[in-house]
């Protein structure tokens, strides 16, 4: 258990066993509690006051399947606020197998000094000018770099993006083929690496020396167990390898959630076009890819290589949110251009929901058609090239309907919804309106209880509540590293059994099922008290406000939720 | 009466020659409901699905009228 801190304003680059107020915490759980703990709330984000984490989970670099995540947390120059977004692919587990609990950046470069941090299989760490690599894009990027490194490492990277230091940059994160395609998209995290001056974190897969396990055979036995839960569960065992994500583009639409056209309506027009079964049949004629390994240890294989007519690689993996933002809200119903659009997004360093929302906008505000593909591969390219328009669309869809001057901004803390209108799905509005996080699918998501029948979508009853319950649930898996879609099986009282085993095995503790919750709670308390230090009030928990004036259809409804009973949902 | 099942996920892998496109063409006695439906295509409550009946999601106590259009989809959480 080791910190590695780097800081860019001396280029000092240092190891440190973990202080024992952070022994034990992981992912989410460390980025959050430490922001809270050691960034100055007030601070730049893009300064060097600002922290960038990157912290594997507490089961990350164990044998257990599907705990490849990585947290990547700072202060976010998008919300203000706190921010954790976490993704797959393969750093995750390479730092989990040096021991490495976190990477802490701290300070910033002189403005145009850029470095790579490379981190060999020792777990020896170097900071190397990245001059060469200025403004590449991260495809690009990620195959130099593997060739001058060794094809056995993971990548964590920005493209132009992050360089240009825009609000919807990512940091991009290499898959099991070394294609730079998963991505921690969400609050601006890309800008923040850009501003500390790292270009890309080189990480060896070959480490040796991950934490020890307290009981190997009891944790042996409970990583069995929960494998085998997930592959005999329909979701995560069947559906996610057939269709992937994108499977919930018919779901939602049969829900008349699914926000299109710039959240205007509740069903696409085109959505069966843009399925995950039409995803899937059209993958398979082309002879692509319709279930793929993505990420280290993963036994779903929900991701795919999506391939043009002539089956040439166009994009990995192609999702729901991103078919949703790049295809549903600009009415674009063609897959081969939502797949190049999800390219450019990966290329470039952009969070798909962030940009395809702010291309929505800049739609429905009058700047160009709903539904041209050419325009929107377009103002992606202008992104990319820093112009004047580019670095407003490259802001997000706030900055987009400021410039325009247009009111209709589906947004949460400055932050893009997610592919479930709060009309449609009452409880994700409620999620979007409180999570310390911005409008954040991920913090809190209540799709699975309303297709299974257990809340009624578009009743105010009993949304808080759910909702709540789901952000505290989710706050807590985001701590192990386990992929949320694997987490999907907790629902299974067997499932969780296994994972309070494998915690325990792992640290030798004695936690019981309150001690889990107990956990989500600590890290949503750390959140929402950086939030209050950073200026926010309640008055931020609420959503953008045409989602209270203008009825969704198919069902007609505004958000029913009021702001006194938003105001309930932490009353910890 | 006839109505038309469309099914989604992987349930379309269970029936030979399912099309996508047009989904099965199924024949069920007069005043079947969508549970009635789902015994007679052999779909049970462990396949995890929800129906949805001409784009609205439907109750399986709900009653099928002729040339009915029913999705029959697989519960999905997360993404």
């Amino acid at each position: 258990m080791k910190f590695l801190k780097v800081n860019m304003t001396s280029k000092n680059v240092s190891i440190e066993d973990v202080p024992q107020e952070y022994v034990g915490l992981g992912g989410r759980g460390l980025t959050s509690i430490m922001i809270n703990n050691e960034v100055a709330p007030k601070c730049d984000p893009l300064g060097p006051e600002n922290k960038l984490i990157f912290a594997p989970g507490t089961l990350t670099g164990t044998s257990l399947v599907n705990t490849s995540r990585i947290s990547i947390g700072a202060k976010s120059p998008l919300t203000g606020g706190i921010k954790e977004s976490n993704a797959g692919g393969t750093v995750g587990a390479a730092l989990g197998k040096l021991g490495i609990t976190a990477i802490i950046i701290e300070g910033a470069a002189p403005e145009g000094d850029l470095s790579n941090l490379i981190i060999d299989a020792g777990g020896n760490a170097t900071l190397e000018s990245a001059g060469d690599y200025k403004g590449m894009r991260t495809y690009a990027l990620v195959e130099k770099l593997l060739q001058a490194y060794g094809e056995k490492n993971g990548v964590l990277c920005i493209g132009p993006a992050g360089e240009y230091q825009l609000s919807s940059a990512s940091i991009q994160t290499s898959d099991v083929d070394g294609r730079p395609c998963r991505a921690a998209g969400r609050g601006g995290l890309g800008a923040v690496m850009g501003a500390k001056g790292i270009k890309a974190i080189v990480v060896s897969q070959q480490g040796k020396n991950a934490d020890a396990i307290n009981d190997p055979e009891a944790f042996k036995e409970a990583a069995k167990t929960f494998a085998k839960i997930i592959k005999e569960n329909p979701f995560t065992g069947q559906m996610l390898g057939a269709v992937g994500t994108a499977g919930l583009v018919s779901a939602v639409n049969a829900l008349g959630a699914f926000p299109s056209y710039n959240a205007t309506k509740g069903v696409f027009d085109g959505w069966e076009k843009i399925s995950g079964e039409a995803m899937a049949k059209t993958i398979q004629e082309r002879g692509g890819q319709t279930t793929h390994l993505g990420c280290s240890q993963c036994i779903i294989h929900c991701s795919n290589e999506y391939v043009d007519k002539d089956g040439k690689y166009t994009t990995a993996s192609l999702e729901y949110e991103t078919i949703w933002s790049m295809g549903g809200m600009t009415g674009i119903d063609d897959l081969d251009i939502i797949a190049k659009l999800d390219y450019l997004a990966d290329d470039i360093g952009l969070d798909t929901m962030n940009t395809g929302v702010a291309i929505g906008v800049a739609m429905d505000a009058g700047h160009k058609e709903f539904g041209d593909g050419q325009a929107a591969i377009e103002m992606m390219e202008e992104i990319a090239q820093g112009s004047e328009l580019g670095k407003i669309i490259g802001n997000g869809p706030e900055a987009v309907g400021k410039h325009f001057n247009h009111h209709r901004i589906p947004v949460a803390k400055h932050q893009s919804i997610a592919a479930y209108d709060p009309r449609g799905m009452q409880g994700n509005g409620v999620t979007y309106a409180t999570s310390p996080m911005g409008a954040d699918h991920t913090a809190g998501n209540l799709v699975g209880a309303y297709l299974g029948g257990a809340l009624n979508p578009t009743a105010a009853e009993g949304q808080v509540e759910a909702s709540k319950k789901s952000q505290i649930a989710m706050a807590s898996l985001d701590c192990t590293g386990l992929c949320l879609l694997a987490g999907t099986v907790l629902a299974d009282p067997a499932a969780n059994e296994a994972l309070l085993k494998l915690i325990n095995a792992k640290y030798g503790s004695r936690l019981g099922p309150d001690d889990v919750a107990a956990m989500g709670v600590r890290v949503l308390k750390a959140e929402l008290d950086f939030n209050r230090k950073a200026g926010f009030t309640k008055e931020d928990d609420r959503l953008a406000r045409f989602f209270y004036e203008e009825p969704l259809p198919p069902h007609d409804k505004v958000f029913l939720i009021s702001d006194e009973e938003l105001d309930k949902t932490f009353d910890f | 009466m006839k109505i038309r099942a469309r099914l989604f996920g992987t349930l379309g892998q269970r029936f030979q020659d399912y099309n996508p496109d047009k989904g099965l063409a199924v024949e069920i006695p007069d005043g079947a409901k969508i549970k009635d439906l789902l015994v007679h295509l052999e779909i049970s409550d462990a396949d995890g699905v929800f129906v949805a009946v001409n784009n609205r999601v439907a109750e399986a106590d709900q009653e099928l009228n002729e040339g009915a259009v029913v999705q029959i989809l697989q519960r999905a959480s997360g993404g």
